[in-house]
């Protein structure tokens, strides 16, 4: 299946929360075929969402294991549907870019370890661990599952890390 | 923007510099929306007491600085704003997209003159490109410290740790300590 084209703001879809996938069928299947192939077709892209392609549904994909930060810690490739993050930990910033807002980064703060709750395409409950950038691609693409932007996290200016504190 | 949309625009560089208050931002908007202007890239911050502005604006041609800066003049007057604008030419409108990796260069240490002008000299001989820079005085009157943050593009070929590795004598003349990380921004 070719890869499809990624939605950029202000597509409404991007802002909506996604609906929970209840069973598995042949238009899930398809759907993830969809995910994954149009994450490989994205340069360096690292994962994508349903809403990206425009389906209201939660289901992603995130596969780092190409990516120089990822690739000496990842789960190969991840396809999560209904993922929910069950725990977390840690904070650490990463400045992030989105193929849903193109020419824009910010820095952007998250846990660094969450563990996280999913069903396989095999409708199988997975529950793993991941860190580092592995950790930041899931908790962008469920993001996109419950309409967050990275710009709705983007915690300061860039210059606003060096801004003087007042001290009266 | 596509290009033949800005072809038909007129581009101008506008700065301004004032005491701090509210509404700065307010007055100076509300002129350009007047006018009929966009506001096309904007950086704009306090430093010391000041509010300092740099903006990019645009409007439709024909259109010309002298009408800018008539409708400025009258904010200058009554509110003390530094106004200065320049038309930007047709080469300064796309920003040059360097191909390096991003890096983060802080320097600090004790205050002394030269600290902003070394590092930035040594970096331009090595042909990087500072995108973004920082500079404050902090510590106390007796110990004071000088804070350099810049983002930099590296040049193909230059990795961080010869980047670090090129700022090494600095390190030691200057007893600074400056470190150099990669922050190039990760693609979701």
């Amino acid at each position: 299946m070719p890869s499809l084209k990624i939605l950029t703001f202000p597509h409404p879809l991007l802002k909506k929360r996604s609906h929970r996938i209840e069973r598995i069928d042949a238009q899930i299947m398809g759907l993830i075929v969809d995910l994954i192939d149009t994450m490989k077709a994205g340069p360096g892209s690292v994962g994508v969402a349903a809403p990206q392609i425009g389906v209201s549904l939660s289901a992603c994909v995130v596969d780092v294991s190409g990516n120089r930060q990822g690739k000496d810690n990842n789960h190969g490739l991840l396809v999560m549907l209904n993922p929910e993050i069950m725990s977390s930990s840690g904070r650490s910033i990463m400045r992030e870019g989105c193929m849903s807002v193109p020419d824009y980064t910010g820095d952007v703060e998250r846990p660094t370890s969450i563990t996280v709750r999913y069903l396989n395409q095999s409708e199988e409950v997975m529950t793993i661990e991941a860190s580092g950038f592995e950790a930041v691609a899931i908790q962008h693409e469920i993001d996109h599952l419950e309409g967050i932007l990275f710009l709705d996290r983007i915690l300061s200016l860039k210059t606003g890390l060096f801004r003087r504190k007042s001290y009266q | 923007m596509s290009r033949n949309i800005s072809e038909n625009l007129a581009h101008f560089a506008v700065t301004i510099i004032s005491k701090d208050r509210p509404g700065i931002v307010a007055d100076t908007t509300e002129v350009l929306f007047r006018l009929g202007c966009n506001l096309e890239d904007s950086s704009c911050t306090m430093l010391g007491g000041d509010f300092a502005m740099i903006l990019i604006v645009t409007h439709e041609k024909p259109f010309t600085k002298a009408r800018l800066s008539d409708e400025f003049k009258a904010l200058q007057e009554r509110s003390g704003l530094v106004v200065h604008l320049r038309t930007l030419h047709e080469d300064e409108i796309y920003p040059v997209k360097d191909e390096g990796e991003l890096c983060l260069i802080s320097v600090y240490g004790s205050d002394q003159p030269g600290i902003v002008y070394r590092v930035t000299r040594t970096l331009a001989d090595h042909k990087v490109n500072i995108t973004d820079l920082n500079t404050r005085l902090i510590g106390t009157k007796e110990e004071p410290v000088y804070v350099l943050m810049l983002e930099a593009i590296l040049p193909p070929g230059l990795s961080i740790e010869a980047t670090s590795e090129l700022l090494e004598p600095l390190r030691r003349k200057l007893a600074a300590e400056i470190g150099v990380r990669a922050i190039t921004p990760v693609s979701l």
